[in-house]
């Protein structure tokens, strides 16, 4: 047997099973799906290599700088939003308190004019 | 980096036939062998960069088809004896004359039926006619464990030849 001194011709059986076992071609139309395959698995790669492998030390830093500054231009915006409202809501309260003063006085004074002595 | 498209078409084309049947005769399965094949490809474009030579890449493509397709095999976990009939449906077309094509058929039949270290050793003697200490090295085995698997895988074969095909003609002593 040529298989422990492969020098040696192969036998008849050998040659046999070599004629039986010559390669075959694969389905048609293979090499048009393995490009497609490499095509298609490409694209994402791709864009993986376009993205930075790793962020620079300081952007952990700055991203969270910026987010304390939008926090603290958020709260400032809401705080003088209150204030504004307050300021109306008081306004709004002294003009009434006012009107309710001058009606009353207005109601005093008529009737002081017909007689009646009221409060004081 | 990849390899560029007309090279790689160009490497298709040129090994495909190995590949597959490679894949085709370690699985015994038409579908998986090209899957098989397509993956052995699909690698082969990842690591181009790392293929200097023609000689290099027949050799990557030998050992990346060899071992894919046992690990297909080994997935499915198809017994030889259990997937025989299968075989025989999925002939392919062969170039040979029809006095030829049953007695290579059933040679073909009969390898689907050894062990899987036995199968793979034929295959890689007889089919890519490598020597056995090539294949030592591309199974990453021990000169003596190829010699063994083949002298068995053959002694195998021609004691089941014998019992089954009327064709056979015995050996002169």
């Amino acid at each position: 047997m040529s298989v422990n001194q492969p020098e040696e011709p192969f036998t008849k059986f050998e040659r046999e099973l070599t004629q039986a076992l010559r390669a075959v071609d694969p389905p048609d139309g293979f090499a048009e799906r393995v490009m497609a395959r490499a095509q298609t698995s490409e694209q994402p790669r791709a864009k993986v290599i376009a993205m930075p492998r790793r962020l620079p030390s300081w952007t952990s830093g700055a991203i969270a700088a910026a987010l304390l500054l939008g926090v603290f231009f958020g709260v400032q915006i809401h705080l003088r939003h209150q204030r504004e409202q307050a300021q109306i809501a008081q306004q709004q309260f002294e003009d009434g308190i006012r009107i309710t003063d001058q009606a009353l006085e207005r109601t005093r004074q008529q009737l002081q004019r017909a007689g009646v002595l009221v409060g004081d | 980096m990849a390899i560029a498209n007309d090279e790689f078409r160009g490497l298709i084309e040129t090994h495909q036939r190995m590949v597959f049947s490679i894949a085709l005769r370690v699985t015994g399965d038409y579908a998986t062998a090209e899957e098989v094949a397509q993956d052995v490809f699909l690698e082969l474009h990842r690591s181009g960069e790392s293929l200097f030579s023609e000689d290099h890449v027949r050799y990557w493509l030998r050992r990346v088809a060899t071992h894919r397709a046992i690990d297909a095999l080994r997935r499915k976990a198809v017994r030889p004896e259990a997937a025989a009939e299968e075989w025989v449906e999925e002939q392919h077309v062969r170039e040979a004359s029809e006095s030829d094509v049953g007695l290579q058929a059933r040679l073909e039949d009969l390898l689907r039926t050894l062990p899987e270290p036995m199968r793979v050793a034929v295959v890689l003697r007889y089919q890519e006619e490598m020597a056995p200490d090539e294949i030592a090295r591309l199974l990453g085995q021990s000169l003596a464990s190829v010699k063994s698997h083949l002298h068995h895988g053959l002694k195998l074969l021609r004691r089941k030849a014998a019992v089954t095909m009327k064709e056979y003609v015995r050996e002169p002593a």
